[in-house]
């Protein structure tokens, strides 16, 4: 009797087991597909990261690249969204310029989720989303949040230390997978500096002139609403800084530190011709040790009951009001430091210049929302 | 009340009612824990979720410790394979014959070289199960007794964690404000290695100083040494030569996991005859407890993040005023690395830097990382605690942990002491 009893519960528990197994697992392989933004009205091709680093072929590195050309001759641009997918207003600011840009001289590179891998999955222990939904004008689409760092599943495991190639700077092993550590990367390397690579080989084959990161942070890190440059493009950033802040956009601007190796800021600039290399950081209230409880409202709308007592207390190096920093403001940040950063470019460049229209920036998309609308709503109008 | 204070406690009160009441086991309590957070924090608290979302949080999480229990389970497999082969009465023997005559220098000795595999990994896992399982038959036959043999082995774990080069929760800590992992080499030598020495005095000297080496002589067992000569050492110089390799050409890296396997294979070929699929499976059995409560502490954790949980405990920790901040240091890092050291680094080390951040940064990180090394004493998890406890024969790790308590007492005071002095110590850093 004692021994069926047992024989029971095992059985039982067994068949629970299998069944969470299977659930989750669905769950898992469906993240693995990443909805990818439609094609706007300069987009002329999309071509894959692999065609600037074959290695990435067949993996989940390679990546779209949406190329969108202007009638007119002229400079070149690249954008990156998704380098960390946790940050929503990077890959949002990248979909919003490919659905609505129109490039009337030059060629501007987007690649929306740089780091694909890690759209892929999300980091355990961190309680994220996996999805927000938005109705756009086609309807409603989905937008998946993803990690921080490459998928485990496509590169495993971490080393201890992970020593970053060619600096030999040494940081904690899980920063192996993350691409804003891994420039500019090798073909000999793993999955994430294979990506670098790629990204590299694109801004040197491609001669790129100036390049964006798009970046978030959680609001108690020091280095945020800013801008950071390489020091080959002060001049430039200089100039975009001061007509943002003139515009009522509050921006720091930092020179990219000589001794912290593998992010874009710095390896762009002293691994290729780039005239100018720019990340950007917004504040992101899903992100930080300090936050609250996992809402949509938190990743969309901004706002986090945690961050507003955070204030209070000092910890916070962005002003956190009750409207918190919707993705409207966020989005509405980068490409508006896009459009200052790229014709400052222009003036200091003015025989290669980029020109574009049809891009929302801060005003349309943040200043003309109405209060109900900041959480998306207002977003989505300008999404096919 | 919030939400969040409520399903703390509701998760809190699960969990020991789980542990005490219906005598669980610890793991099976912390995932009914996060079972009530889910239904507190997220179906009552409102967040919107559906029973999809709910059980991939809970096994997500589960994912976070999958290469922490890679690592206990080679390291155990090793520690079993040169246990049979002979090698660790092989090694027991040679350093007695060669040290018995400095006890004292000897004692810092054997410290060393248990730290030495943290050093390098940094892992004190690592220490306690690979170089700890080989210095604690030294210790105990020159008359050392089980429980200050296993309190030097669990403090030279915590200790060798922290101790350059490889500190891994100081490098989570700096990447929290990016701050490169340079500079750190001397002030974690000053903080690890003088309470290493220490340590290993207060609880060996008085038992070592007066060793009678005859006697001790008579019981070792020198049998392995004269039948297989210098090759039952093969195992042990395997696994130094991978961690080193590894440390100083990354592309060596095969990983800790692969490095105590393979020694352990060696070991197979090298002494007495080793079943390699017997010690599997009883390295499996002797770590399956601590694998459940990995698993089960990274639902936790993650069900914490998830119902805004892990935020109230960071910001209410933070929050204090002047010397409340270093009290609230002392006791919530450690605290929260009941869960894990490395979770009490990344979750609680970056906003307590963040906090200091008029001091020195990188002297703060260093001493910051040597507060979160206590959470490897910390029950349920107390993985430093439970292995000493394991490799030297003692059932109830309780004890190893009550014996500690004072080390780890003076460890907090000397970390504490960095933190308020770091501005005048900035000359540690070359």
């Amino acid at each position: 009797m004692e021994k069926n009893k047992k024989l029971i519960s095992g059985v039982l528990c067994l068949v629970l087991a299998v069944a969470i197994i299977v659930t989750t697992s669905m769950n898992f392989l469906a993240v693995r597909e990443v909805p990818y933004p439609m094609m706007g009205p300069s987009v002329s091709e999309v071509k894959m990261l692999s065609d600037w680093n074959p290695n990435l072929k067949d993996t989940n590195g390679d990546t779209p690249v949406y190329i969108l050309k202007g009638e007119k001759e002229g400079g070149s641009m690249l954008i990156l969204g998704g380098t960390h997918p946790n940050e929503p207003s990077g890959y949002m600011s990248a979909t919003l310029f490919i659905e609505n840009a129109v490039v009337e001289q030059g060629t501007v590179y987007v690649i929306p989720y740089v780091n694909h891998s890690a759209a892929t999955h999300n980091d355990p222990g961190e309680g994220n989303l996996q999805y927000f939904t938005l109705t756009t004008k086609s309807g409603e689409r989905t937008f998946r949040f993803g990690s921080r760092a490459t998928n485990p599943i496509d590169q495993w495991p971490d080393p201890d230390v992970y020593v970053h190639y060619p600096s030999g700077q040494q940081l904690s092993g899980s920063e192996t997978r993350n691409i804003n550590r891994a420039y500019p990367g090798r073909p000999d390397g793993n999955l994430t500096e294979n990506m670098a690579y790629g990204v590299m080989e694109l801004i040197r084959n491609e001669d790129i002139d100036i390049g964006f990161d798009l970046h978030e942070a959680s609001p108690e890190y020091p280095v945020i609403n800013a801008t950071v440059s390489h020091q080959v493009s002060m001049d430039i950033a200089s100039v975009g800084c001061m007509n943002l802040l003139m515009g009522g956009i509050e921006m720091s601007l930092e020179q990219s530190p000589t001794n912290f190796h593998g992010l874009t800021h710095r390896e762009w600039g002293d691994a290729s011709d780039i005239r100018a290399a720019i990340l950007m950081e917004t504040a992101n209230a899903s992100q930080g040790r300090l936050r609250g409880a996992t809402t949509i409202e938190q990743v969309l709308g901004g706002r986090d009951k945690c961050y507003t007592k955070s204030l209070e207390l000092g910890f916070l190096y962005v002003p956190w009001e009750e409207v918190g920093h919707p993705i409207e403001e966020r989005c509405g940040r980068h490409l508006e430091g896009i459009k200052q950063y790229s014709l400052a470019h222009n003036e200091v460049n003015p025989e290669e210049p980029i020109v574009y229209s049809g891009v929302p920036g801060y005003q349309e998309l943040y200043l003309d929302a109405t209060r109900e609308e900041l959480d998306g709503t207002h977003l989505a109008k300008f999404l096919m | 009340m919030s939400i969040e204070f409520i399903t703390f406690i509701v998760m809190i009160g699960v969990f020991l009612a789980g542990c005490f009441a219906a005598n669980l086991p610890v793991g099976l309590s912390m995932v009914l824990s996060s079972v009530s957070g889910i239904i507190v924090g997220g179906f009552i608290g409102g967040l919107d979720l559906t029973l999809l979302d709910a059980l991939r949080h809970m096994v997500e999480g589960m994912f976070a410790y999958v290469d922490t229990i890679l690592v206990i389970t080679c390291a155990m497999v090793f520690m079993k394979a040169i246990e049979k082969s002979g090698t660790l009465d092989a090694i027991a023997s040679v350093i007695i014959e060669k040290f018995h005559k400095r006890p004292a220098i000897m004692l810092c000795l054997i410290m060393l070289i248990i730290m030495f595999p943290g050093m390098i990994t940094g892992s004190s896992t690592a220490c306690v199960l690979s170089a700890g399982s080989i210095m604690a038959p030294v210790l105990m036959m020159m008359g050392v007794p089980m429980l200050e043999t296993a309190s030097i082995l669990a403090m030279g774990g915590l200790l060798g964690m922290i101790a350059p080069p490889t500190n891994l929760p100081a490098m989570m800590i700096g990447a929290g404000i990016d701050i490169p992992y340079s500079g750190f080499e001397l002030p974690l030598a000053m903080m690890t290695f003088p309470l290493a020495f220490a340590f290993a005095l207060m609880f060996g000297y008085k038992y070592v100083k007066n060793m009678n080496y005859e006697e001790v002589q008579a019981k070792l067992n020198t049998a392995g040494r004269k039948e297989f000569g210098f090759r039952i050492y093969l195992p042990l110089i395997v696994a130094v030569v991978l961690m080193v390799a590894a440390k100083m050409i990354p592309a060596f890296s095969i990983g800790m996991p692969l490095v105590f396997l393979i020694s352990a294979v060696v070991a197979g070929f090298c002494g007495y005859k080793v079943n390699l699929a017997q010690v599997g499976k009883e390295s499996v059995n002797s770590t399956m407890a601590v694998m459940g409560i990995l698993m089960g502490v990274g639902m936790f954790i993650q069900v914490m993040t998830l119902t805004g949980v892990r935020g109230l405990i960071v910001t209410t920790c933070i929050s204090l005023p002047g010397w409340a901040l270093y009290v609230a240091a002392a006791i919530s890092i450690p605290l929260f690395g009941a869960v894990s050291a490395f979770g009490a680094a990344s979750v609680l080390g970056v906003p307590f830097l963040l906090a200091f951040l008029d001091k020195e940064e990188i002297i703060v990180a260093s001493a910051l990382s040597l507060i979160a090394s206590l959470g490897d004493m910390m029950p349920p998890t107390a993985l430093c605690g439970i292995f000493a406890a394991q490799v030297v024969g003692i059932e109830k790790y309780s004890a190893v942990l009550k014996k500690c308590l004072i080390p780890c007492l003076i460890v907090i005071a000397w970390a504490l002491l960095f933190i308020v002095f770091a501005n005048q110590l900035s000359f540690l850093i070359l």
